[in-house]
């Protein structure tokens, strides 16, 4: 090879050799510069294990802001494989302990590459307690936060439930969730490609951020005797079940609403579904008699009648489309009052036909029956009435006292409220006011006309003719409010016999709906009571439930009785006996001789904790530390005696 | 025979650039075993061992003049393929590949030292006969032939990436000295021959890493792992790099073989760009060196020595770089000087001597 040939090939490859390593270096430009922030975030993603800790779900009070869900911090347990000295051994002292097999434990405690292991997650406090005194290197422990429900099955249908994770699972839990919900806290440790966790035993704990909170339209006191109440007319009457509801009529504001069989949203699921479920919103039933103020209402709506024409009552035996439509007693001539005062089936069917089915259809969609109320409540039904083209004569002389059609109880209440309130449909609602974690408020109900029914004059005519039925003589007497004028209306629906698909022969369901004060109401209150044993009557089963309810409630809301008929000893809600109640719960029924702890000192926050260790029912008034209860400590907590803790600065 | 002209003109800037990247490799491999476990010799320490060797073997080299050694490449050849023929029988095996000799405190790898018996061999033939107009494909039986037998006894191994170097380091002396242009075309067809039949010939493991190449993202935890790794791990450096100690690719395990074929993956993630590219310029400027002492080579033998030598060193760099990042498939190509590995050390450092033999000799007649 000659020389000069050397020499060029030379440069030659010399330029090769420096465009091969500009090759590499675009390529490493291309690597470290342009795709570099896509790279970067996928080494971090493979870097970083998250583990999710319960978000601080929003807390859910009644309208006077007790607490009626709230997310407690607990403890959960974890521990770092790589930090345990001796399986076998802490395993030995933690089994008894967390309640955990020991073969369950060593498999967690010796996990191969990992630094991140739960063992137990929101433990009792003793219990975590118990675990740090044993000061075992490797173990940590990390806050998550827990629901708990204070008043137990107060308001727990309203409320609803979560299950661990916390997800609502039913009632405003489940409805607001994604508002309670918040975001989940995330324990960040760094990890190698094995997996294994860099961080040391304290990880850090980064994001999250709190739920929304809820005020309801709830009344704990007025739940609580709603709920008593409701409890006492099942026991005394052998019913299978029953709901009450109490509803503002001026706003559609829901101040209580009672659903037996009750439970304890704490426990939630130790009950089965049918026990969870709130038969006000989510049953229906046949509505009976409790259903003809509406149908009068139709009827003067479209001035067919006036309130002092007659109707003649057939003696108590009218033959109506091939069957025969009785009355509990024979009848005459009757004014529409009469006819309402005294429940006169007959005289309803014959106002049916006046009234027309069509024109009658129409009314009963206008108080909205037929379609949900829109409760801000999950799983409402919006019951059935079956087109009026459908109707033969028997359908419409049925539904004119209120049978062959299926209602809510939520319904009916709000169908009254239309004539409490002078003639206006409101949406009924439970969640008064949305808060932010700051606690600013961010959305606030304000009540919702859905139109109008009837005319005011109508709606007078009928709530006068409604008192008429807690009078003197009227079938809800029993219904009457010592002091206070109640307008209501008695119901004895027969109940279909699901296995004949007739109506059965003696299960009923007693009902009473009214408002007080008839003239300026400020409750409707409607009761249902299923399958009452011996007497079935609305006017005795259901009239005084109406009747003691409206009394606790007028005077826990300070109203006045509108005359000066001598009060009944009505007993308050704040020195109502509670353990009436805890004894009717069917879980934890306080021991004899429970003993009261010294409180005083103890946060909000602690005593909550202590109440469901021990199972405590306590009024918790005021805000800060406990400065004052009752009993004293050390003292027994005697029955028919409400025990309180106050807090103050 | 020892000249004080030895002495005057010895090779500092060799020297020098040779010490600066082993350094560097060194300072490196620190850094990519540092969350190792305690106990044995600590890898960079060993590769520091190795550098001390190398140059000891290096500082021999250079004692004869090279001259002489052109008398021994048939032997060192001899040598080689021996070593082979024993690995193939006798080798011990790690990850499904025969490639070391164990002669009892030391593992060593033939397939490595055959590289530069191959140098030594074709600088001699190349250098004796003269072919102004290029090698004919006839002229090329022997030079083939010398290549075959070690090529076909280390693809048996089978140490694909080895056996590439070996080709790509004849063949540039080759085209070096020059080829007909019949004889290219022929060549081009036979290397696609090769290419077509030896997709056959390839090991499973060989085609996977092939086909992951290609699309290394449609096993990310299986064959493509080392590139898809390798590739954050370099592309999250950035530009300015994570800081020594400070690469949580390289220190969180994620990147596999990063002492050996992925050490300059751990330098780019924690030095970035700008390391790249002074590193770069760094094994740019030994090439450049190379080709400069192979310029003022005194005699033919010299010329292709250093053009062999320089071969060795730029195919093991680029092809090492190149499947780094993604450029190449995943073949086991050490970076040289860069990544641990005894054998491998010592071979370019043989290299290094061999270069520097030359430089220092080029005034002697």
């Amino acid at each position: 090879m000659a020389p000069e040939a050397g020499q060029i090939r030379i440069r030659i490859f010399g330029v090769l050799f420096i465009l091969a390593f500009c090759v590499v270096a675009v390529r490493a430009y291309q690597l470290q510069v342009v795709e570099a922030p896509e790279l970067q975030a996928r080494a971090d993603q493979q870097r970083h294990h998250v583990i999710k800790l319960a978000p601080r779900r929003g807390t859910i009070v009644d309208r006077n802001g007790s607490p009626l869900a709230v997310s407690l911090e607990v403890d959960s347990l974890y521990a770092d494989p790589v930090l345990i000295q001796d399986p076998a051994a802490t395993a030995k002292k933690l089994a008894p302990l967390l309640k955990t097999p020991q073969s369950e434990l060593i498999r967690s405690l010796s996990a191969e590459g990992r630094r991140f292991v739960w063992l137990q997650r929101m433990m009792d406090p003793e219990v975590a307690d118990a675990v740090r005194q044993l000061r075992i290197p490797g173990l940590a422990f990390v806050s998550e936060r827990k629901r708990y429900y204070p008043q137990s099955a107060i308001g727990a249908h309203v409320v609803g439930f979560t299950g661990l994770d916390p997800r609502g699972l039913e009632g405003i839990e489940l409805e607001y969730d994604r508002l309670l919900q918040g975001e989940p806290e995330l324990l960040v440790s760094t990890k190698d490609a094995r997996g294994r966790g860099l961080a040391s035993a304290e990880a850090p704990i980064q994001g999250g951020a709190s739920g929304h909170n809820l005020q309801l339209t709830l009344d704990r006191s007025l739940q609580y005797i709603a709920e008593k109440e409701l409890a006492r007319v099942v026991r005394e009457s052998e019913a299978i079940g029953g709901t009450l509801v109490m509803l503002e009529p001026a706003s559609g504001r829901i101040l209580a609403l009672a659903s037996w069989p009750d439970f304890n949203p704490n426990l939630a699921g130790r009950y089965k579904a049918d026990e969870r479920r709130n038969r006000a919103i989510c049953d229906v039933y046949e509505p009976g008699s409790t259903f003809k103020p509406f149908l009068l209402a139709g009827v003067l709506e479209e001035g067919l009648m006036t309130p002092e024409q007659t109707v003649y009552c057939e003696q108590g035996r009218y033959s109506v489309g091939g069957s025969v439509v009785r009355d509990h007693r024979k009848f005459g001539d009757l004014t529409l009052l009469e006819m309402l005062k005294f429940s006169s089936n007959i005289g309803f069917v014959k106002l049916g036909k006046k009234l027309e089915r069509d024109r009658y259809y129409r009314y009963l969609q206008s108080f909205g029956f037929g379609s949900k109320t829109g409760v801000d409540f999950p799983g409402e039904v919006a019951g059935l009435i079956r087109p009026s083209s459908r109707w033969f004569e028997i359908d419409l002389a049925a539904i004119s006292f209120g049978q062959g059609i299926s209602v809510t109880p939520l319904q009916m209440a709000a169908a009254i409220a239309v004539i409490a309130n002078g003639g206006l449909l409101m949406e009924p609602y439970l969640v008064e006011t949305v808060r932010d974690a700051d606690h600013q408020v961010v959305r606030r109900r304000l009540p919702e006309v859905r139109h109008r029914v009837i005319s005011e004059k109508t709606a007078a005519q009928v709530r006068q003719m409604m008192v008429a039925v807690t009078e003197e003589g009227g079938t809800g007497v029993r219904g009457a409010v010592p002091g206070f004028q109640v307008a209501g209306k008695t119901g004895t629906a027969q109940k279909v016999d699901t296995v004949t698909g007739g109506y059965s022969i003696d299960k009923r369901i007693a009902s009473f709906i009214g408002f007080v004060p008839a003239e300026n109401p400020a409750l409707v209150i409607a009761v249902t009571v299923d399958e009452p044993q011996g007497t079935v009557y609305g006017g005795q089963v259901a009239a005084p439930v109406f009747s003691r309810v409206a009394a606790q409630a007028l005077n826990h809301l300070n109203i006045l009785p509108d005359s000066q008929v001598t009060t009944l000893p009505v007993v308050s809600a704040a020195t109502e006996p509670l353990p009436d109640l805890a004894a009717l719960l069917p879980v934890r029924t306080p021991a004899d001789g429970l003993v009261m702890p010294d409180f005083r000192g103890m946060s909000y926050r602690q005593v909550l904790q202590a109440m469901e260790r021990q199972g405590l029912n306590l009024k918790l008034t005021g805000s800060g530390r406990a400065v004052e209860q009752y009993p004293h400590a050390g003292e027994s907590i005697p029955y028919g005696k409400e025990a309180w803790v106050r807090f103050g600065a | 025979m020892f000249d004080r002209r030895l002495v005057y003109h010895f090779d500092w800037v060799l020297l020098l650039t040779v010490l600066l990247l082993a350094g560097v490799g060194i300072v490196n491999l620190y850094s990519a075993t540092t969350n190792w476990p305690q106990g044995a010799t600590p890898i960079y320490l060993k590769q520091a061992i190795w550098l001390g060797s190398g140059l000891l073997i290096a500082a021999l080299v250079c004692l004869f003049d090279y001259r002489h050694l052109q008398y021994l490449a048939v032997h060192a050849y001899l040598v080689g393929i021996g070593l082979l023929v024993v690995v193939a029988f006798h080798g011990r095996a790690t990850m499904g590949a025969t490639r070391w000799i164990n002669l009892g405190f030391i593992n060593i790898q033939p397939s490595e030292a055959i590289k530069v018996a191959i140098i030594l061999l074709f600088a001699r033939l190349l250098s004796k006969i003269s072919v102004p107009q290029g090698f004919a494909i006839k002229d090329l039986w022997r030079p083939a032939f010398w290549l075959l037998v070690p090529t076909l006894l280390i693809l048996k191994q089978p140490d694909l990436g080895t056996t590439v170097m070996v080709v790509l380091i004849a063949l540039t002396m080759l085209v070096f000295a020059g080829l007909q242009r019949a004889t290219i075309i022929w060549l081009a067809i036979l290397a696609l021959v090769t290419g077509a039949l030896g997709w056959f010939g390839l090991h499973e493991y060989q085609r996977v890493r092939i086909r992951t190449f290609l699309n290394p993202e449609a096993d990310p935890l299986g064959s493509g792992y080392h590139i898809i790794q390798s590739k954050i791990a370099v592309g999250s450096g950035g530009f300015f790099g994570k800081g020594f100690l400070e690469g949580s690719q390289s220190q969180l395990s994620f990147l596999p073989e990063r002492h050996t074929d992925f050490a300059f993956s751990v330098f780019a993630e924690e030095w970035g760009f700008i390391g790249c590219l002074l590193l770069l310029l760094l094994y740019l400027f030994l090439i450049a060196w190379g080709l400069y002492i192979a310029r003022r080579a005194s005699d033919p033998f010299g010329l292709f020595l250093a053009i062999g030598v320089t071969a060795m060193f730029f195919w093991h760099i680029v092809v090492n770089l190149a499947m780094v990042i993604g450029l190449l498939p995943v073949v086991g190509v050490p970076l040289p000087l860069f990544s641990y590995g005894g054998t491998s050390m010592v071979t370019m450092m043989i290299g290094v001597g061999l270069l520097m033999n030359v430089s220092m000799r080029r005034f002697m007649f």
